[in-house]
């Protein structure tokens, strides 16, 4: 799936899944599709960006959460899916 | 008998002319225009202006019906000069075609004007062969196979995700693909991490995956990373390309790849599975979410596995 959508990106062609996360269950062979917005309280892309450069990777403490207020993931997600390859 | 000054000035009078800066313009509307280079084949693959089309003079009036349909779309023709071109372009007209701009100054003006221009190598007869079902495609035929051939495409990971995105990547023909992974084969990736074999065992995946790439594809440049990516390094690795695939496998990474992505406006195309499951989609700066939009924190530590 990611080499296709890497294809239809470098051509400029088709429905890229940008703001869609395609997900896939193959032990019942089912594809879902999920809505993904933009967070504007997003720490990176947000309206108030407070992540600006990649300094927070650097102070060894949790880099991965970076809202202080810690809100929680949006409703239309699922749980994250294992990180791995 | 006319002259060519007569037969040009003629043109000119029913052929609106704009200059690079408005089609360059036009080219990133929303209804951007067809363009057509009616140079001959090897001055267009010497250089031309990538949105166009090549369709040589000679056979204009034959081809422009498969290029474009609807004669009131905007059609803007080059050549060299601005001088082919509008004579061209006056036949369009003759034929119908209702909104027919002509570049002034032509592909030498554009190019002149700074603006990006590429460059092809012939495609050889193997090429030609090996690509030949892409030729069939409508939305991609030579020209887009010539596009892929340009491309550079940075692969990180060359595990689970990493492996079959590699292997299709070659296989289309992405000119460039870089493979970032600091591990070596062990005998439990070869149950899903297609781009090893038996033999590679204990060594570094880059160099195998390397070698399997090339293998299949000769025409891609396999650029090996035997290394992890780090905040050090991140920044200085992507800017060479044009897309990231990430097959990362934890968490820390996609997050640190996330927000590179996000700085340097690099489009990530994100994957991730877990048991039977998996998920994927793509994270473009500013067309959508990124990542710690979707997970503004990781899940607790232990619940999902790295």
């Amino acid at each position: 799936m990611q080499a296709t959508e890497a294809v239809k990106l470098l051509l400029g062609i088709g429905e890229p899944l940008v703001g869609r996360l395609l997900t896939y269950d193959a032990l019942g062979m089912r594809f879902r599709e999920v809505r993904l917005r933009r967070d504007p309280n997003c720490p990176l892309c947000g309206s108030t960006p407070k992540i600006t450069d990649l300094s927070i990777h650097r102070t060894g403490g949790d880099a991965c959460s970076a809202t202080p207020n810690g809100h929680p993931a949006t409703a239309a997600a699922p749980a994250p899916a294992r990180a791995g390859g | 008998m006319k002259t060519l000054r007569e037969m040009l000035a003629e043109a000119r009078q029913v052929v609106p002319e704009e200059g690079p800066g408005d089609l360059q313009r036009r080219l990133k509307s929303d209804t951007p225009p067809v363009v057509i280079d009616v140079r001959d084949p090897d001055e267009y693959r010497d250089g031309h202006i990538e949105a166009a089309t090549n369709i040589s003079r000679g056979f204009l009036e034959f081809r422009i019906g498969g290029a474009v349909s609807d004669p009131s779309t905007p059609v803007v023709l080059y050549c060299q000069t601005g001088l082919r071109s509008v004579l061209a372009a006056k036949q369009l007209k003759e034929l119908g075609y209702q909104n027919v701009i002509n570049l002034g100054g032509g592909y030498q003006k554009w190019a002149q004007s700074g603006l990006p221009v590429v460059k092809d190598v012939a495609m050889t007869p193997d090429q030609i062969q090996r690509y030949s079902r892409h030729y069939l495609l409508p939305q991609v035929g030579e020209k887009g196979q010539r596009k892929l051939l340009r491309s550079r495409v940075l692969l990180i990971g060359a595990g689970g995700l990493g492996s079959p995105t590699a292997l299709y990547l070659a296989a289309a023909g992405v000119g460039t693909l870089g493979l970032m992974d600091g591990d070596v084969v062990d005998i439990t990736n070869l149950q899903r991490q297609v781009l090893h074999t038996t033999a590679d065992i204990g060594k570094p995946k880059v160099e195998s995956g390397t070698r399997t790439l090339k293998a299949l594809n000769p025409d891609v440049n396999v650029i090996p990373l035997p290394t992890r990516i780090t905040v050090d390094n991140v920044m200085d690795v992507i800017k060479d390309y044009d897309l990231i695939v990430d097959g990362s496998d934890n968490f820390e990474t996609r997050y640190l790849v996330n927000d590179a992505c996000y700085l340097a406006g690099k489009t990530n195309v994100h994957g991730s599975i877990f048991q039977f499951e998996g998920m994927a989609t793509v994270f473009a700066p500013n067309e959508g979410p990124c990542y710690r939009c979707l997970y503004p924190s990781p899940p607790p530590a232990g619940l999902v596995p790295s």
